[in-house]
């Protein structure tokens, strides 16, 4: 068959590009969704997703130019219609794999997370990665000089809508299945434009056939939603998604358990841990009226009722477990007990309440989310709303007959960062280690105290003496490190504490990965030219901007979902005007560029200024402003560079890789290094020195 | 797990045509749990070249070593049988070649010393509220994916800090915590053989117990030597599947069941644990032929503990074991004709308490390690007179 003349072919082209872009970035964001049901939802893990989705999409889009070489409408067609297929199949992949590679109900280690996040996600990412210089590629064949800065504003105009689409509508009433097809339905149309008009009239079956095929994987791929959900053992009685992860309910037996992104966080008949959240600080407490709870289930709420408090206030972030909770009987409700829906720290920042205890139920402080409330910052917070008598009580994995040495770190640091705020802070070590702070004496004899206030229990009545012994307490007492450092909200050490901790459980080390990126690095820095040098800083920059941005806005804010989505999607909006802009004013390529380097640079100085020293004048739209204006420059550097590089077919691939390769690092290295080992303010600095190394680059070369 | 039938696959197959041959091939391949796909074996391997280049204070030239052929030896102590070359660490890390010779590194370096009570080895069945002194070196020759000692099983035992307590002085301080015995326990005893040997010839002398808490995966040989001076023992059986002993556990079913019949020919008090983990050791059928096994080939004395599973280690995206069920295979247990069966990790069950298999009185009473009443007088039923099996003295 000979190509026809294609009608139109700009815009045909434009549909599929600004498509792609909406259906690419909400597989991107189900993905991540999908991997943090499956493994370990740390710090770490989050941050290899996006480094290999982006590393590979970088490969990708070096391959468009060996692959490009007789380009071709109906390749590019047919490219856009396998990723549409591709989309649910990688998801299904991803669910039904890891029953077939990995033990059932178990968590995996650092090489095998690695490994299976790129397997899985590189088919679809590498493709991604390679339409979009190939749809330029295809276009300059057709109209010969054809600016790729404008397929770059495209990219970006289906970037922008499909992650404000996802963060903003389907994460609310979609599923994931429901949320691809929703997506991709604009993708099958765009294509289905295109494609019919460059076969013959005799042909069209074949486009025809093609589409049909998309269009009954995306549909026929939302029955396989539930089944792909079951567990191995008991029944699927409810599933949610919401904006803060995925929600399973299940029931084996005479047991409810709920799964929250994979893991058991409720479940009926526990009376031990319920006993120990709430006694280990009520028992301490003479008279205590008024209790609060960050995240809770009804055992603790009943334990809590034993010491006659008058009222309960329980912050849970996400309403929908609360009402998962309520339905299957893990919450009743109780007229002392009022439900507060919000972040538990926004909450504590905004009430005037004080209580005599503050109960924190929450997961292990692995992420920067969970950090905030491990902070001395966040500990000095409470204080002022405990009453004088007061207590906090929280508690994190702990051991059974012996502390490793990382174990004893995270230990010591808590420890050193609660007594910075509390003059006295008991341990009690068990599989949970429990830490209770106040301001004034405690007593480890837990059973004698509730004893005295003539409170039964079933597990701490009969095993509290065999499994905390005193000697226990005080053989940890002694093993504290003196040295440990004070977790704040600048400075995560926990979060690099407990990668380390993970590291330790599956007998592994980072080390052969840092070893492969300095080399792969190293060598595409040696290759590279000068324009790609400072996208490939640019895009290392934003992304570690982005991620500086969001782990700020937490700390300041509270973890609001709504606010984070919308600095994400400003993180994308401003590349549009910027790219927009500089291709108007490409004549100035290489000032543009470098007053580029120097605004970034400004922006981060005055973001840093903003955080630490006036952090009163830094309102929730100041980081959305910022956000904005750093992303549009970096979009606005793309063109010029484009310029300066030539606008031929090899300098427009390059440099869309070089952006995506310096993203992929500034992702892996701003959340896994940077952060939880220098802390935000050198994390700052250190991207500033980046940005000033790309600038005398830039000025040396000229 | 539930495999999707072929009408459900032939449905969901029409539904998304070709495009769905390659989730419909993997659907065939099992859910997110407890896939009969999933890997076949978590057994641990040798670690080649790891072995330190001296024996250092800690240390003793290893018993039970067969040579095999110049420098490498076989180490007889557990079925995996380790083929040893100079400069290699068994799969249990606490034994090495050196230079020839099979040295274990764990040997008078406690890293974890414990006064418990017998309870919570769990021995229900000897000496009752009594206090044991425990001790652990590094070292496991298993991989459980739910160990709750990883911090001292899967290490190297130069890795952990430790108390030197050589066997005299594990003596001593059980005389001075006026422990009743001494419980090996906690990793896995048999990987520091040597030391746990030492010590308990020793404690014998003294009068105190020896008590082995393990997974009972050991040689006939060694078993044989410990017998000699074992008092009481609690023994995992961790499942009655062999597939799941591999994939959970990383060792085999049949070396365990061995153990069991030694120690029961030998005489030997112990007790069985089966934790009862969902997905894999929640099988009413499996349970029940484990049950009629036991009552065939160890007799109907012999507690069985069944406990609740909590989602730890690496195993932490299982839900926790219902407490019916746990209910359920306890009445399976007693009606092959098992006499003494418990429920542990649940407080305030009824498997908590010992009761007469003669009248069906309530003999003990536990509140959690406490006992609220003790109605075994000289090792019978203060009711009936029937003898109970154990150790009570
Ligand atoms: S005891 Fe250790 S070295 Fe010996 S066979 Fe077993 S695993 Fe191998």
């Amino acid at each position: 068959m000979k190509n026809r003349p294609l009608p139109n072919i700009e815009a045909r082209i434009r549909d599929v590009v600004v498509a792609t872009g909406i259906g690419s970035v909400v597989t991107q964001l189900l993905t991540i969704r999908e991997f943090l049901s499956l493994l370990n939802g740390n710090e770490l893990v989050i941050a290899l997703i996006l480094f290999n989705w982006l590393f590979i999409g970088a490969v990708g889009t070096l391959l468009a130019q060996p692959l490009g070489k007789n380009p071709s409408v109906r390749k590019l067609w047919a490219a856009s219609l396998a990723l549409v297929i591709l989309a649910p199949v990688q998801l299904i992949a991803i669910r039904k794999l890891y029953g077939l590679i990995f033990v059932g109900g178990s968590s995996v280690g650092f090489y095998p997370t690695l490994m299976y996040t790129f397997a899985t996600t590189a088919p679809y990412a590498l493709l991604i990665g390679f339409v979009l210089p190939y749809s330029l590629i295809v276009l300059r064949k057709h109209i010969p000089g054809y600016s790729g800065t404008r397929i770059y504003v495209f990219d970006n105009m289906g970037d922008v809508c499909g992650g404000a689409l996802f963060s903003f509508a389907l994460i609310y009433f979609a599923t994931p299945f429901q949320a691809l097809a929703a997506s991709h339905l604009l993708l099958v149309a765009a294509l289905w434009g295109g494609y019919r008009t460059s076969y013959p009239k005799a042909s069209r079956w074949i486009p025809a056939a093609g589409t049909l095929l998309a269009l009954l994987v995306l549909t026929g791929a939302l029955a396989w939603e539930i089944p792909t959900l079951r567990p191995g053992t008991g029944r699927l009685a409810f599933y949610q998604e919401t904006p803060f992860g995925r929600l399973r309910v299940i029931q084996d037996q005479d047991q409810t358990t709920v799964f929250q992104n994979g893991r058991p966080i409720f479940f009926s008949k526990n009376p031990g841990a319920a006993e120990a959240a709430v006694h280990y600080p009520l028992a301490q407490v003479a008279d205590a009226r008024r209790v609060l709870f960050v995240s809770a289930d009804q055992q603790m709420m009943a334990e809590a009722l034993k010491h006659q408090v008058a009222a309960i206030d329980y912050v849970e972030i996400d309403p929908a477990l609360t009402r998962v909770e309520q339905r299957f009987g893990l919450l009743a409700q109780h007229p002392a007990v009022t439900a507060i829906h919000q972040d538990g720290r926004q909450y504590l920042q905004q009430t005037q309440k004080h209580y005599d205890a503050i109960v924190l139920n929450l997961p292990e402080p692995d992420t920067f989310q969970i950090n905030r409330f491990f902070t001395k910052e966040f500990f000095a917070l409470v204080k002022t709303r405990l009453t004088d008598n007061g207590v906090l009580s929280f508690a994190v994995k702990g051991y059974d007959s012996y502390v490793s040495d990382v174990e004893l770190e995270k230990i010591s640091t808590i420890y050193h960062t609660a007594r910075q705020v509390f003059p006295h802070v008991l341990m009690m070590p068990g599989t949970r280690l429990f830490f209770v702070c106040a301001s004034r004496p405690l007593d480890p004899d837990i059973p004698t105290l509730l004893a005295k206030k003539n409170i039964s229990t079933a597990y701490i009545s009969g095993y509290f003496y065999g499994d905390i012994p005193l000697e226990k307490i005080q053989g940890l007492n002694q093993l504290i490190s003196k040295t440990a450092p004070v977790n704040t909200d600048f400075s995560p050490h926990l979060v690099r504490i407990l990668l380390d901790e993970w590291f330790r459980v599956f007998s592994a080390s980072p080390n052969v990965l840092i070893l492969l990126l300095a080399i792969i690095n190293i060598l595409y820095l040696w290759y590279i030219s000068k324009e790609e040098f400072v996208l490939y800083t640019t895009g290392c920059f934003t992304m570690g901007a982005e991620i500086l941005v969001i782990f700020a806005f937490q700390i300041f804010f509270g973890y609001i979902y709504l606010q984070i989505g919308l600095i994400v999607t400003v993180f994308l909006a401003g590349l549009l005007p910027g790219a927009i802009l500089s291709d108007y004013l490409k004549k100035f390529a290489t000032p543009f560029l470098i007053t580029g380097e120097i605004v970034l640079t400004a922006l981060m100085i005055v973001f840093l200024a903003g955080i630490t020293r006036f952090p009163e004048f830094m309102t929730g739209s100041s980081f959305l402003v910022f956000g904005f204006f750093v992303s549009l420059v970096c979009g606005a550097q793309f063109p010029a560079a484009l310029h300066l590089a030539g606008s031929g077919r090899p300098a427009a691939i390059r440099l869309f890789s070089a952006d995506l390769m310096g993203a992929a690092l500034g992702t892996l290295v701003t959340s896994i290094f940077l952060i939880p080992y220098v802390g935000i303010l050198w994390t700052a600095v250190a991207l500033i020195a980046l940005k000033l190394i790309s600038l005398t680059v830039l000025k040396m070369s000229r | 797990m539930k495999p999707v039938s072929r009408r459900q696959f032939i449905q969901k197959s029409a539904l998304t045509l070709a495009g769905s041959l390659v989730p419909g091939a993997l659907a065939l391949a099992g859910t997110d749990h407890a896939s009969p796909s999933a890997p076949a074996g978590i057994t641990g391997r040798i670690f080649k070249n790891t072995a330190p280049n001296r024996p250092w204070k800690w240390s003793r030239p290893a018993d039970h070593t067969v040579p095999y052929s110049d420098k490498t030896l076989m180490c007889g102590i557990c079925p995996h049988n380790c083929l040893l070359n100079s400069g290699d660490r068994g799969i249990c890390r606490s034994r090495v070649n050196i230079d020839g010779t099979l040295y274990t590194l764990a040997y008078g370096n406690a890293c974890s010393v414990n006064i418990d009570p017998v309870e919570k080895k769990p021995l229900f069945h000897f000496k009752p509220a009594t206090r044991a002194l425990s001790i652990a070196a590094a070292g496991c020759n298993f991989r459980c994916l739910n160990c709750q000692n990883w911090q001292i099983s899967q290490v190297m035992p130069e890795d952990v800090r430790f108390h030197t307590l050589f066997p005299e002085q594990v003596v001593a301080a059980a005389m001075e915590k006026k422990a009743v015995s001494i419980a090996y326990t906690y990793s896995e005893a048999i990987t520091w053989f040597e030391y746990m040997m030492d010590t308990a010839r020793q404690a014998k002398e003294k009068n105190i117990a020896n008590l082995w808490i393990s997974n009972g995966y050991i040689n006939p040989a060694p078993l044989s030597e410990l017998c000699e001076v074992l008092d009481g023992a609690n023994v995992n059986l961790k499942t009655f599947d062999d597939a799941v002993y591999q994939k959970l556990n990383g060792g085999r079913l049949a070396p365990v069941l061995n153990t069991f019949k030694t120690l029961h020919k030998k005489n030997i008090h112990f007790e069985i644990t089966t934790l009862v983990v969902p997905g894999y050791v929640d099988d009413a059928k499996m349970i029940q032929q484990m049950c009629k096994w036991i009552v065939d080939h160890l007799g109907p004395d012999h507690p069985l503990h069944f406990l609740r599973f909590f989602p730890q280690y690496k195993l932490d995206r299982l839900p926790p074991t219902p407490v019916s069920l746990l209910t359920q295979f306890r009445q399976i247990a007693m009606d092959c004709g098992i006499r003494y069966v418990y429920v542990g990790n649940v407080p305030g069950h009824e498997g908590n308490h010992t009761w007469c298999h003669g009248c069906g009185k309530l003999l003990v009473e536990r509140n959690g390690y406490f006992l609220a009443q003790n109605n075994i007088t000289d090792g019978c039923c203060k009711f009936c007179g029937t003898r109970i099996p154990g150790v009570w003295g």
